[in-house]
């Protein structure tokens, strides 16, 4: 009797063991069936360098982003290095539903306003490979005059860009994209100059995103136009980065041949060449 | 003498089986300084569990359901701070101590101690919670505050003036009957 008193003892002993803090613990593990897993972003700025990145402003967001692109290098001493002339870029962007963000922007650069809108379709995660987003925008070139163009019309102005965005995280570090691209290109100005008479334009852009730290990445976008006419004497925009992100703001230190930051302007019709007529510049993004 | 040892099992099941259970338990922080945007998130879907018999208690969130006001500062906080593709979770396991359910008819303070884990890193926690039960359910309410270097999350220089060096956690669940 006195075995079995023991037994019986041992047994609730082993029973309240067995119903420690740990296993509660372990109760709880097993019972979280959600997704876990945190998917990184593939980047942290709306744009690469100029090409457009899939990253979307979250609901509510206000974001405010001052970009400056500065004359080539090649200027030299007297222009103190391309420094002193500059073509402005004031944007905001702002998100009303998730997943979705318009901007309003207007760029010195022939004096450009611009409208655009991005749209998230499929984002990276456990079961998708990709994120893919969509995007569209229109520039209003207002510089030029009914005075030298005397059969200007409004819409001769307008420019229109329309892009998938597909990217990657590949891991942690390095991100990729892909963005086939159509610009309808109605700049009177650009058609005078270059008798291209090729307005409709396909390019495919690709970028790419190298984290070298926590808060610094290098990064690089290119536009590769494929059905330019061959006299044209504009060429493919190459622009490389350089990000560095603190808590509310993303400086984005930028390299390139072109001197337009609209999509439609750095796409189609940059001019410089990459060799002699790399200008500096940078966009900082503000988000209140 | 099995059949004794059955019926103990049954028994004993029954008795260390009164537990209370949620799955949208309220978890918040604050690392906010005065006149710098508020740094502060909050999580609905925190699940605890109490066992009411001896007052021991466990709970577990995930790190991404931390909601922000500002979409990017709880990126930042995923990717920067939290790493939470490598550390999803965030978990509690301890005990109330001198719990007794007959005595949280009316609210009652205790003291809690356990071990907190978050990013993989075990740190003892003391601090105390109000406690009642009205109807079928358990109320508990209390807060503490843990440091960020506690768990390896480092704070760059550039915002160190604007994250406040001492984070306190609130916490406000209720608890229902485990069936």
């Amino acid at each position: 009797m006195t075995k079995q008193k023991t037994l019986i003892l041992l047994f609730l002993l082993s029973i309240n063991h067995s119903f420690s803090q740990d296993d509660l613990l372990n109760e709880l593990k097993s019972e979280t069936k959600t997704d876990s897993s945190y998917e990184l972003p593939a980047f942290k700025a709306v744009q690469i360098g100029n090409l457009q990145s899939t990253k979307i402003a979250g609901k509510g967001d206000f974001f405010f982003i001052v970009a400056h692109r500065f004359a080539p290098f090649s200027d030299g001493i007297d222009n103190f290095f391309g420094l002193d002339d500059a073509n402005t870029k004031i944007q905001f962007v702002y998100s009303f539903w998730d997943g979705v963000q318009f901007s309003l922007s207007r760029d010195s650069y022939e004096k450009t306003y611009s409208g655009a809108a991005k749209f998230s379709i499929k984002k990276q995660s456990s079961t998708f490979p990709i994120n893919i987003v969509a995007y569209a925008s229109s520039d209003i070139e207002t510089q030029s005059k009914t005075s030298d163009f005397p059969t200007l019309e409004f819409k001769d102005r307008v420019s229109i860009t329309a892009q998938i965005l597909a990217s990657r995280r590949i891991n942690k570090n390095l991100s990729l994209l892909i963005a086939p691209t159509f610009v309808r290109q109605n700049n009177l100005q650009q058609y005078i100059q270059t008798n291209d008479s090729n307005l409709n334009r396909f390019i495919v852009g690709i970028g790419g995103r190298m984290k070298i730290s926590k808060r610094m990445s290098i990064n690089a976008d290119y536009g590769l136009n494929l059905n330019r006419h061959e006299d044209s004497i504009y060429k493919d925009p190459f622009t490389i980065g350089f990000d560095i992100e603190t808590g509310g703001h993303v400086f984005q230190l930028v390299f390139t041949n072109s001197r337009a930051s609209n999509d439609s302007g750095f796409l189609t019709r940059t001019r410089g060449d990459w060799f002699n007529d790399v200008a500096f510049g940078f966009n900082i993004v503000r988000v209140f | 003498m099995k059949s004794l040892f059955i019926i103990l099992l049954f028994l004993s099941q029954n008795i260390f089986c009164q537990k209370y259970y949620t799955r949208t338990g309220n978890t918040e922080f604050k690392a906010s300084v005065d006149a710098f945007e508020p740094v502060e998130a909050e999580n609905k879907s925190t699940t605890v569990i109490l066992n009411t018999e001896n007052g021991e208690i466990a709970s577990l969130l995930l790190i991404k359901a931390f909601r922000f006001r500002l979409a990017l500062m709880q990126e930042h906080f995923n990717e920067n701070y939290m790493d939470s593709d490598e550390h999803p979770k965030a978990t509690f396991a301890g005990k109330i101590h001198d719990f007794n359910m007959d005595e949280i008819v009316s609210e009652k303070e205790y003291k809690i101690t356990g071990i907190l884990n978050i990013r993989g890193i075990n740190k003892k926690i003391t601090t105390s919670a109000k406690i009642i039960k009205t109807g079928d359910q358990i109320f508990l309410k209390s807060n503490f505050s843990v440091k960020p270097q506690d768990f390896n999350i480092k704070i760059p220089s550039i915002v160190r003036n604007k994250i406040a060096k001492s984070v306190i956690i609130t916490i406000d669940y209720e608890l229902s009957e485990k069936k």
